[in-house]
């Protein structure tokens, strides 16, 4: 999960549901023979770049969780958890959402903010 | 709640995005209204996920039923939205299970399969399928072909015979004879359409050997065994006077099993289809194509994308093993390198990733974020997360900082 070799921006988050629908539509596109896969991958470094703008700056939401622990894995400085039984509280607790299990893919935070 | 920021949090980065890209657009030479297709799709497919309620939806029910009712009303309906309105391109894969359910009615009966969806209205479904093929990289069909549609009518056909000959003068008389005996020939009710449909395939095959003369005259020969074949009242055959009206008919003098559009083998040569056969050929494309978007994502997962590709080349090979489907040869085989070469490379990234993240994904509950501090006091872990986003059961949450506390 590495930054994109020009631009520093991780690409984790194309692998969110906004990411993936991207994806998809550029694929629908590529397939039709509209653009070309290199300009896709344009747009998808865009992407990457927009989306973790996007999060630091727009969002303000908080967000706890508890749960217990199955896996943790920490390779090329990405952490990966996966949590079962887990409890996430938002907005100081108003709302609550527990689920299963919740897979966390999480990149160094210090990286990014290099640029 | 944070999900409420989801949808304008979402419309902001696609926005972005694309006005980032605008630039990229147009010095690619893409036209910018790709780029609205583009957004579009992108929309769509995220409402379609309904993980949280977005401007541009007008109600967070709407648009999935609409999608639905699509779906199942018609396979040739939904084809020709997804064509038509390039936004509307997610029917390509989601349609690849109606298709992919005809598929077994193709190799016995083609009235009752092909003929739902792409014969019975030559004006409709010939028009999309046939506008696809550009997309498809068929080099061998005939660069007149994607004229050949309902506009052009009848026309085709006589062109097609003029160039060949034009082209190819004597050489060619072989084949435009072998055209006019075709669909001069009586029709044959019942099942007679499977056997010429055969013996124009052994032809085809044997017309990519490199004798060509030899095997024109061969072909001649048995384009005139045809009406030879038993049980062959000269009757037409309704339903294939229905289709005599479409713009697919050439010739005007019979309801027949029409020579309909050319083709060049590997030495070149024309070869006639039959429209049953073409019928054929474009259905399998439009499986193929289907199975090849499935199975082609970007960023699908590589185990899913393996199996819809090793899927996709059973269903060739069952089809290359000697049903009707086969039509095409070596062309195929392109196709499947084509479609590997494109693969591999942006599969590669995935490979690199553990396996059971894409199980994790498929059932969609994780949360994609970056880490500040991950702290660990004997088997009690603290964790300060960032700029994260969150699809846990069904909604999707974003958020500025995330606390977590777990122990193993």
């Amino acid at each position: 999960m590495a930054a994109n070799g020009n631009t520093n921006y991780y690409d984790l988050y194309r692998h969110g549901s906004l990411g993936s629908t991207l994806t998809d539509a550029l694929d629908d596109l590529i397939g039709a023979e509209r653009i070309d896969p290199q300009l896709a991958m344009k747009v998808l470094m865009q992407f990457d770049r927009v989306i973790t703008e996007a999060l630091s700056e727009k969002v303000k939401a908080r967000l706890t969780f508890k749960g217990s622990l199955d896996t943790y894995r920490f390779c090329d400085e990405v952490w990966t958890f996966l949590i079962k039984n887990v409890t996430f509280k938002m907005d100081g607790g108003q709302s609550v959402v527990t689920a299963d299990k919740v897979k966390i893919v999480s990149c160094s935070a210090k990286r990014s903010d290099e640029k | 709640m944070s999900n409420a920021a989801v949808g304008t949090v979402y419309e902001h980065i696609i926005n972005e995005v694309i006005n980032a890209v605008r630039v990229d657009f147009e010095e690619n030479g893409v036209d910018d209204s790709v780029l609205e297709e583009l957004k579009k799709g992108w929309q769509h497919k995220l409402s379609q996920l309904n993980i949280a309620q977005f401007p541009w939806d007008p109600k967070p029910e709407a648009p999935p039923p609409a999608q639905a009712t699509q779906n199942t009303s018609s396979a040739v309906n939904a084809q020709a939205a997804a064509t038509q309105q390039p936004t509307a391109n997610y029917t390509q894969s989601t349609l690849s299970p109606q298709t992919a359910a005809q598929s077994p009615s193709l190799p016995g009966g083609q009235p009752n399969g092909n003929g739902v969806a792409i014969k019975s209205e030559p004006g409709m479904a010939n028009e999309p399928t046939i506008k696809q093929e550009p997309g498809t990289m068929q080099p061998m069909m005939h660069p007149a072909y994607p004229g050949n549609n309902a506009a052009r009518g009848g026309m085709a056909a006589q062109r097609a015979a003029q160039a060949i000959a034009n082209r190819y003068g004597s050489q060619a008389q072989a084949s435009i004879n072998a055209i006019h005996q075709q669909t001069q020939q009586p029709q044959i009710p019942g099942q007679a359409p499977p056997p010429p449909l055969q013996q124009q395939q052994q032809q085809q095959q044997q017309q990519f050997s490199p004798q060509q003369q030899y095997q024109q005259t061969v072909a001649a020969q048995m384009q005139q065994r045809i009406p030879q074949q038993p049980g062959q009242p000269g009757q037409p055959q309704p339903p294939n006077q229905q289709n005599g009206l479409g713009g697919a008919q050439v010739d005007g003098s019979s309801d027949g099993f029409d020579g309909v559009m050319m083709r060049r083998d590997a030495d070149g040569n024309p070869v006639e289809m039959g429209r049953v056969e073409i019928d054929n050929l474009l259905h399998a494309q439009l499986l193929e194509r289907a199975k090849q978007r499935e199975g082609g994502g970007l960023m699908l997962p590589l185990k899913e994308a393996t199996k819809q590709r090793s899927n996709a080349t059973k269903s060739r090979r069952a089809a290359a093993a000697g049903g009707p489907n086969q039509l095409d040869g070596n062309d195929e085989d392109d196709d499947e390198f084509d479609e590997d070469a494109i693969n591999s490379d942006l599969d590669d990234p995935e490979d690199e990733r553990d396996d059971d993240d894409e199980e994790d994904e498929a059932s969609g509950w994780i949360m994609l974020c970056l880490y500040d501090k991950v702290q660990r006091v004997k088997n009690k872990w603290k964790c300060t997360l960032k700029d994260g986003v969150l699809t846990v059961n069904g909604k999707e949450y974003v958020f500025h900082k995330a606390n977590g506390e777990y122990e193993w």
